[in-house]
C-alpha cells in the first residue's frame, strides 16, 4: 500500500528534480538519515512551494510561516575564553523560528509545543496556509511539514529551498528569536 | 517555453546574487571586526601578505573536513598560528602554539565549516606583532554533519594514533610529519542515527608535541576540528629520538603515544 503510494507520486512528478541525478523517494515515516542531504521533490499531503509562491502565500493569505533550522547551543566543556558567538539567525521576515520539530522523534512536551503554536499561528483553522522551511538540501523543514500535516492541517507547504532558496530569489530577511517550550510553557 | 522560463529565472537570479553580494561583503566585514574585538581585543593587526598563506579550497567537497594550509615566510619567528571560521558559531577554531623544537613553515588540519564563511589565519611572532590573513570558503552543514559512517564504532578506538614521517630524515633540518588521532570529536550537533537524539559534545581541547622533551607544538581547539583529525606539522630533530604527543579531551580523557625516529639505516636510505 504504502510502495503502491510512493509509485503514485513518481508516476505524477517522473522528473521534477530534473537537476539532480537519482530522485529521493519519500520515506514512509520520518526521516532519520543525514539530514543534510537531497530531500525528495514532494511531500504526500502537503504543497511543495518556492520562493515567489511563499512570498504570494504571505502577502496574500497571511500564511503562518515556521523555520525549524537548529538552534546552536554552546557545547559543553569549550574553554571559557572560546567565543561563542552563532550567526543571529536570519528568516523569512514574520517567521516563528521553532527549533528541534524537525528530527525524527521528539519528546511529547516538544510535539504538545510545536501543535499548540501550529493552532495559535493559524487561529485554529486547519485549512489557513502554513509554510514550513528550513535550509537547502536539508530534512528538518520536510519532517516538520510532514508532522504538521500529521496534526491534521489541511494547507502545509513545504518550501525546501529553505532561506538560501529565499535569498537567491531577492527576498529579504529579518532576525528571528527561537521559540522553546521551556519560554513558553 | 520552458526555455524563456528559465532565463528569466537567471536573470532574476543573478541580479539578486549581484545585490545579495554587496551585502554579504559589508556583513563578513562587520562580523569579523566584531570577531577581532572579541578575540584580539584592542590589539592592531597588519596585513599579512609577507609573513603567512592560507590555503583553502574555494568550494568545499566535503564541508565536515575542509583541508586548510598555512605557510609562514617571516623572517620573525612565528609563535603562534589562530585560526578562525569567521561563521561558525564557535568561531576560533584553533590556536597553534609553536615551540622551540618546530619549524612552523607548513601547518595543514581539517576543519569543520558550516556555512559560506570567511576564514582568516593570524600570525602572532615572538614580539607579539598579528599579521592577518583571509579566504574565503563555500561549504555548508559542516556542523551537523554525521561523524563518520560508523557512530557506534567511533568511540572503540579513541585515541589511538598514527604517525606519517618522511623516509629521508637528515637531522638537524626541518622534518614534516603527519598526525592521525582517532576521536570522533563530537561537537553536539550532530544526530546519532540509531537514538535520533544529539550525541553529546566529546572533543580534544589540546594536543601537546614534544620531541626529546623540546616543544613543537601546542594545539588549542575545539569542536571546529573534524572527526579523526589530521595534522601536519613540521619539526626540526637533532639526533635520533622520540616524538610524543600527548592529548586532552573535553571529557578529561589523556591520550599519550610515542614514535621513534630513528637513525637513517643504510638500507631504508635506498
Amino acid at each position: 500500500m504504502r510502495y503502491a503510494a510512493l509509485l503514485a507520486l513518481c508516476a505524477v512528478f517522473p522528473a521534477s528534480s530534473g537537476d539532480s541525478t537519482t530522485p529521493v523517494p519519500e520515506p514512509p515515516g520520518f526521516w532519520s538519515g543525514p539530514i543534510n542531504s537531497d530531500v525528495p521533490a514532494t511531500i504526500a499531503g502537503g504543497k511543495v512551494v518556492h520562493a515567489a509562491e511563499v512570498a504570494k502565500l504571505i502577502d496574500q493569505a497571511h500564511a503562518f510561516v515556521i523555520d525549524v533550522s537548529n538552534l546552536p547551543k554552546r557545547p559543553e566543556g569549550m574553554a571559557a575564553d572560546a567565543p561563542w558567538l552563532p550567526l543571529p539567525q536570519e528568516a523569512i521576515p514574520g517567521s516563528a523560528w521553532i527549533p528541534d520539530v524537525g528530527a525524527a522523534s521528539i519528546s511529547e512536551q516538544l510535539d504538545e509545543f510545536f501543535r499548540a503554536q501550529l493552532h495559535a499561528g493559524t487561529n485554529g483553522d486547519l485549512d489557513h496556509p502554513v509554510v514550513i522551511y528550513c535550509h537547502e538540501r536539508c530534512w528538518l523543514s520536510w519532517n516538520a511539514a510532514k508532522r504538521a500535516i500529521g496534526y491534521g492541517f489541511r494547507n502545509v507547504h513545504w518550501f525546501p529551498d529553505g532561506i538560501e532558496g529565499w535569498r537567491a530569489a531577492g527576498f529579504r530577511t529579518e532576525t528571528a528569536n527561537p521559540r522553546l517550550p521551556s519560554e513558553h510553557p | 517555453m520552458k526555455r524563456i522560463v528559465l532565463m528569466a529565472l537567471a536573470c532574476i537570479c543573478s541580479s539578486a546574487a549581484l545585490a545579495q553580494g554587496l551585502d554579504d561583503e559589508a556583513a563578513r566585514e562587520a562580523r569579523w571586526t566584531q570577531l577581532k574585538q572579541a578575540i584580539f581585543p584592542d590589539r592592531a593587526m597588519r596585513d599579512g601578505a609577507d609573513v603567512l598563506a592560507l590555503e583553502a579550497p574555494a568550494r568545499a567537497l566535503d564541508a565536515a573536513l575542509v583541508p586548510l594550509a598555512i605557510t609562514t615566510t617571516s623572517v620573525e619567528p612565528i609563535k603562534t598560528v589562530h585560526l578562525i571560521i569567521d561563521n561558525n558559531p564557535g568561531p576560533l577554531a584553533g590556536r597553534f602554539h609553536f615551540g622551540e623544537a618546530a619549524d612552523p613553515s607548513t601547518l595543514k588540519v581539517r576543519m569543520r565549516v558550516n556555512t559560506y564563511t570567511s576564514i582568516h589565519a593570524v600570525a602572532e611572532n615572538s614580539a607579539g606583532e598579528l599579521f592577518v590573513v583571509e579566504k574565503f570558503v563555500k561549504a555548508a552543514g559542516g556542523c551537523s554533519a554525521p561523524a563518520g559512517n560508523h557512530d557506534p564504532d567511533a568511540l572503540a578506538e579513541i585515541g589511538r594514533m598514527k604517525l606519517k614521517l618522511p623516509s629521508g630524515i637528515a637531522f638537524g633540518k626541518p622534518v614534516q610529519a603527519q598526525l592521525m588521532i582517532r576521536h570522533p570529536n563530537f561537537n553536539g550537533m550532530q544526530m546519532n542515527q540509531i537514538t535520533r537524539h544529539y550525541t553529546p559534545a566529546h572533543f580534544i581541547k589540546t594536543i601537546d608535541i614534544t620531541y626529546e622533551d623540546k616543544n613543537v607544538l601546542r594545539v588549542e581547539s575545539d569542536i571546529a576540528l573534524s572527526t579523526d583529525p589530521v595534522i601536519t606539522f613540521g619539526f626540526v630533530p637533532q639526533a635520533p629520538g622520540h616524538l610524543k604527543v600527548v592529548v586532552h579531551d573535553s571529557k578529561d580523557n589523556r591520550f599519550e603515544q610515542s614514535f621513534e625516529v630513528p637513525q637513517p639505516s643504510v638500507l631504508s636510505m635506498q
